[in-house]
């Protein structure tokens, strides 16, 4: 049918208004990658705009060219991993049985979950609980302490209670235990949920830092995160006794800026994949009577 | 702090739900509501009400949906139950390096400084009102930016300028900061702008009654792309068939939006709504610690920051304790209010 | 006067959420040692170990130690410094590596879950006031007998003053600082040299000068603002309010507690309601009104001020030491090497004289209670104090080994070894002092005899100090320590004090509240509980000059 005329106004409007929204949001980030690339100089003077004046990747060649930051990046691939693996698994688990209303007991359980989300222990004690289970400077320091996200778990939750009880039931008549419903009835249809929340938690531990902080002692077993958060304090820190070495000013003028490509740059290639899932709702597969 | 990352970090997600498909369509504006009962009335869920079960029948029939159980509670007991045990310092006296668990028994005496502080009221009142401040302003934002995406024709328009919106999210806090003050220097874009209109020049980071709007509106900035994303999730789940009855019923885009759309995705909606207004209060630490100065710490000054400045000198781990307690009750309290408020209007609700 | 960069305590405060659990026992527990009783803690201790002599511990011996890991100079197991000090002095040393960012939180949560190493270095006096009250902090100044360097070095610079100013309640100390012989001054103005020469106006070297330069650069500039600073003003307030007689600047640039000696009176008074301080103000506030001083000074970032300073927009602008070598290099891009010159200014006098702030004391070492349980207790003194305070460990841990990293002629001239570079002073070398060998590194090497310390200052840099030792330090005010009881009620009221006087000292500055409502000023601090903290001040010092 004929858009009306009221709503082809409002397509340009919208056209502007999300053509402004890209503008201020991606002019910053262009101007920080060009950054990342210029000199000190350039920078200094408030002349870069969008592209890099004073090609410079002393920088990168810094952190790039230290063994301890290509460590640090692959410890921080393998927490990612794991951890998101792990924490996939604990919620899905978690949210697909408190979502059943049915469960006896399920507003406990909900509540053990709730309320973890506004007490905690603090840092003394989850240290001294970590040191004495022997999990210091092992990975499980990172992926385990803060493998399950309420907030996430509640949104499955959400998502599970609102599919419909019919394609759970057919499975049931079909013969299915749960175990079955869950993993070929269940899971199949919860793809684009199940992708945000991989989204989510790659994202949440990709850019962890604190729990490496806490629990690891050793340089070896750094994520990257702490590497360039070491580097940006290194760089800016007023040390009245520091040295310079050759290129700290000009690490200092853009080491804030290499840090945020070298950080965005894998959720940037991991995207599309994601957004794959989100393509239009055909594939549920609706069920028609 | 580790939770307040885990909570910021996660504060933008929701999920996709799926559309009750196997209604016949009826009448557009029963249609939304209906497809989304969550208070166990809807189709499939009689068993809610009645029959108090025993707990043997109960875990006889679902044992196995127990075992799902298992290891995630541990999970809770094991990393967050037992450490909480620590709190008990608020109530302790607690040198650090003693007894973790604190020296001898003070009652409510820290609470009792807190209450007594009108430093610690003024504060207060700061982390409220920008809470609230931030909510309303940047929790429309991701929903109303995922409806204008919607609305485009071209997908790759869509996928290109939502790609690029989500941007924000991940440039640091000190970035972020760095960019506000350049913008809103005296010679930044902003002033800049004003003197073409012949206003003269502000420096908006000496004037308390800048701040809130500069700190809001970098949060809306910083957060509707990321936001947006469990939205336009929720947004592709809802059944194009919906749309065609609609659109036979006779219903413009706008109807259909407000019909169809808003009501499809509502159940994310209330959802979100509910776990932000639990965590308004934990408005941001670090953004605010590099944003202000003494000139504005009547409108930025929050009781995390103050914190902060109380906590050099005094490192008083008790006191903090006890703050950071009373915020968790009112988080707690927020939550569980909205909760049930939510249930009762909307009839939907976390639980 | 506290110099807590910040984000070194960024998360200190952080860490105050806290709880616990588990069966570690933390906390000193019991021990036979004590300062009168060393015998079962000597192992490997030299028996007659005097200043000026060097340590050898009569059998191997480890220590644990915390590390703050610098990313320009990550730590190398297989550095000369510790093979060096495993071959002389017999110590096996076992870092705990931390990345430097996040030093200050990590001790804090290392020594409050009672796993800290036994010395915790890097730590500003200061710092380790709230580990003293669980005895988890050696009162080191009950061992410093066994410390012959470091009592030799008090004794001869004369530090005693500055040692009472570290005593708690008690009358002990527990932090051994780092000390300098002389005062260091750091932070002070940098100008344009060449602008000055062209258009022919003197450097100034008093405060009142200041003002005359800058409007002669308006002048001679007249779309410009001559003075655009970073730091928040907070080091420039501070050096001006030394010499103008009081005590000014926010963050970390802090004096103390805001409060100030009156000699004349004997009692503490806040600094801000002294008259001097309203001169001050209004010194500031014609800088400002005159256009001579960019308002946005106070609020900006360091990055907008420099740029202001390096682009040529500016003048004049703050600097420490390290400064100077960033301005030059980033002007050298924007406007052409040769084509400035910027010098730093010997600190303006004032008012009240040629007075300059700052310490003599710097980061030092702390010393975990689980020390006096270590049979090698007294040999692990020993070797602080001959590494950190004896003249040969410090020109160790700076200079490294003579022969290999540098030479010392006989008239003590000491250069680097030819493949040897630090800091640019040896362009041509390949190694780095820091990086490849692991000296001067700063855990190691701080502080120390004003000849050590000029030994690898820039010529330019040492015209500087030496124009500065003319200079008289401010005096310190008398030691007046809280007990533990008043220190939490003292830091809420101290707080907001705080901050009532720095945002009036701005809002005064900059015009947004005119100078004569200052004595409304000082009454609206009284209302703020300021005569209640001076009480608890006053009657502290006394208490302390009545037990001391």
């Amino acid at each position: 049918m004929k858009d009306s005329t009221g709503y082809r106004v409002f397509k340009v409007v919208n056209v502007s208004a999300l053509l402004m929204i890209v503008f201020v949001t991606f002019y910053p980030f262009l101007n920080m990658v060009a950054q990342s690339f210029s000199s000190q100089g350039s920078i200094s003077a408030g002349r870069v705009n969008l592209i890099p004046l004073g090609f410079n990747i002393d920088t990168y060649k810094v952190v790039m060219g230290d063994a301890l930051f290509w460590t640090s990046y692959k410890n921080t691939v393998i927490y990612t991993v794991v951890g998101t693996l792990i924490s996939i698994v604990l919620t899905t688990t978690f949210a697909y049985a408190i979502s059943k209303r049915h469960l006896k007991g399920r507003n406990f359980f909900i509540a053990i979950a709730v309320f973890t989300m506004f007490f905690n222990g603090g840092i003394i004690p989850n240290y001294v609980l970590i040191s004495s289970l022997g999990m210091r400077d092992t990975l499980w320091a990172i992926v385990l302490p803060n493998a399950i996200s309420v907030f996430n778990l509640l949104i499955m939750k959400s998502f599970f209670e609102n599919m419909p009880a019919e394609l759970e039931e057919a499975g049931a008549i079909d013969g299915l235990t749960t175990y079955g419903i869950l993993f070929r009835i269940v899971l199949p249809l919860s793809k684009a949920v199940l992708a945000t929340m991989v989204l989510f938690y790659a994202v949440i531990n990709w850019n962890a830092w604190f729990g490496a902080f806490l629990y690891l002692d050793k340089s070896s077993l750094f994520p990257v995160t702490i590497y360039l958060r070491n580097m940006i304090a290194g760089a800016t820190q007023a040390t009245s006794f520091g040295g310079s070495s050759e290129n700290v000013t000009q690490i200092a003028a853009n080491i804030e800026a290499v840090t945020m490509v070298l950080s965005v740059l894998p959720i940037l290639c991991v995207y599309p994949f994601v957004q794959k899932y989100f393509v239009s709702g055909v594939m549920l597969g609706s069920v028609k009577q | 702090m580790a939770d307040q990352q885990a909570v910021t970090g996660t504060a933008d997600q929701s999920a996709a739900t799926v559309q009750d498909t196997s209604l016949s369509p009826v009448r557009l504006s029963r249609l939304g509501r209906r497809a989304h009962k969550s208070d166990g009335s809807g189709p499939g869920d009689k068993r809610t009400r009645k029959a108090k079960q025993t707990w043997a029948a109960a875990l006889k029939k679902d044992w196995r949906l127990y075992t799902l159980l298992g290891a995630p509670t541990l999970y809770f007991v094991i990393f967050k139950y037992l450490p909480m045990a620590g709190n008990v310092i608020a109530f302790r006296h607690f040198s650090p390096g003693g007894n973790i668990f604190g020296d001898y028994w003070v009652g409510f005496q820290y609470f009792q400084m807190i209450i007594n502080d009108p430093t610690f009221w003024g504060v207060f009142k700061n982390t409220v009102i920008l809470g609230v401040l931030t909510l309303v302003f940047s929790f429309p934002m991701p929903i109303i930016f995922a409806l204008l995406l919607n609305e485009l024709r071209s997908q790759r328009f869509k996928k290109i300028v939502q790609s690029i919106s989500y941007l924000p999210h991940f440039m640091s806090v000190v970035i972020v900061v760095g960019m506000v003050f350049q913008l809103t220097s005296l010679q930044g874009t902003f002033n800049q702008l004003l003197g073409h209109v012949g206003v003269h020049a502000i420096d908006f980071m000496q004037q308390a009654s800048w701040f809130r709007p500069v700190y809001v509106s970098s949060e809306v900035w910083q957060t509707m792309g990321w936001g947006a994303i469990l939205y336009l999730a929720a947004l592709t789940t809802i059944d194009e068939s919906l749309y065609e009855a609609a659109r036979i019923d006779g219903a413009n885009r706008w109807k259909q939006t407000w019909h169809v759309t808003l009501p499809g995705i509502s159940p994310m909606i209330m959802t979100l709504l509910i776990l932000n207004i639990g965590s308004f209060m934990a408005v941001g630490f670090e953004k605010i610690l590099l944003m202000y100065n003494p000139l504005t710490y009547p409108t930025a000054d929050v009781i995390s920051t103050y914190l902060y400045r109380v906590g050099i000198e005094s490192n008083n781990f008790s006191y903090a304790t006890a703050i950071g307690l009373f915020e968790s009750v009112i988080g707690l309290t927020l939550v569980m209010s909205a909760n049930s408020i939510s249930r009762r209007l909307v009839g939907a609700s976390l639980w | 006067m506290r110099n807590k960069p910040l984000r070194m305590v960024a998360f200190s405060a952080a860490i105050g959420l806290a709880g616990a659990l588990s069966a570690c026992s933390t906390g000193p527990g019991t021990t036979s040692a004590s300062p009168g009783n060393l015998a079962s803690v000597s192992v490997g201790a030299m028996k007659n170990f005097t200043a000026g002599e060097a340590f050898k511990a009569t059998t191997p011996v480890s220590f644990s130690m915390l590390y703050s890991d610098q990313p320009t100079y990550p730590l190398k197991s297989d550095w000369l410094l510790f093979n060096a000090i495993t071959k002389m002095a017999n110590v096996k040393l076992k870092p705990t590596i931390v990345p430097m960012s996040d030093y200050s939180a990590k001790r804090s949560l290392l020594i409050g879950a009672g796993s800290a190493p036994l010395i915790i270095p890097k730590t500003y006096p200061g710092q380790e006031t709230p580990f003293i009250q669980s005895g988890a902090i050696l009162p080191v100044s009950d061992y410093v007998k066994l410390m012959p360097n470091f009592e030799q070095k008090v004794k001869q610079w004369g530090m005693q003053d500055e040692l009472n100013d570290l005593k708690q309640a008690d009358g002990k100390y527990y932090v051994l600082p780092g000390m300098h012989q002389q005062l260091w001054p750091d932070y002070t103005l940098v100008v344009r040299t060449d602008i000055f020469k062209k258009a022919g106006i003197a450097i100034p070297s008093t405060w009142d000068g200041l003002k005359t330069a800058l409007t002669q650069l308006k002048a001679a500039y007249p779309g410009s603002i001559p003075f655009s600073d970073r730091f928040m003003a907070g080091a420039t307030l501070n050096i001006a309010s030394a010499a103008y007689g009081t005590a000014m600047g926010n963050g970390m640039f802090q004096v103390g507690d805001g409060t100030m000696f009156n000699k004349a009176t004997n009692k503490f008074v806040y600094a801000a309601t002294m008259p001097q301080y309203k001169q001050l103000l209004a010194y500031f506030n014609s800088l400002v009104k005159g256009g001579l001083m960019d308002p946005s000074s106070f609020t900006q970032t360091d990055d907008q001020a420099q740029a202001k300073f390096t682009s040529g927009k500016s003048f004049v602008i703050s600097a420490n030491s390290q400064n100077v070598v960033d301005y030059e290099t980033a002007m050298n891009q924007s406007l052409g090497k040769g084509k400035y010159s910027i010098a730093k200014i010997t600190v303006p006098s004032g008012p009240a004289g040629n007075i300059i702030t700052g310490s003599r004391l710097e980061n030092g070492v702390m010393i975990s209670s689980a020390a006096l349980k270590s049979p090698n207790f007294v040999a692990m003194m020993q070797f602080i104090d001959w590494l950190y305070y004896s003249d040969a460990g410090q020109e160790f841990a700076k200079w490294g080994v003579q022969g290999v990293t540098y030479t010392k002629s006989a008239a003590g001239v000491r250069t680097l070894e030819p493949g040897v570079n630090f800091l640019g002073l040896n362009p041509s070398g390949t190694k780095d002092l820091r990086k490849d060998y692991g000296f001067s590194g700063g855990v190691f090497s701080y502080g120390g005899s004003t000849d050590l310390l000029q030994s690898v200052m820039s010529p330019a840099e040492l015209v500087f100090q030496k124009a500065m030792a003319s200079k008289t330090a401010q005096a310190l005010p008398p030691p007046a320590p809280l007990s533990e009881s008043d220190q939490a009620q003292a830091t809420l009221l101290e707080t907001p004090l705080q901050d009532y006087v720095d945002q009036n000292t701005l809002r005064f500055i900059l015009g947004q509240r005119p100078l004569s409502q200052f004595g409304a000023f000082v009454t609206e601090l009284q209302g703020k509980g300021m005569n209640t903290y001076l009480a608890m001040k006053n009657k502290a010092y006394t208490d302390y000059q009545k037990k001391n």
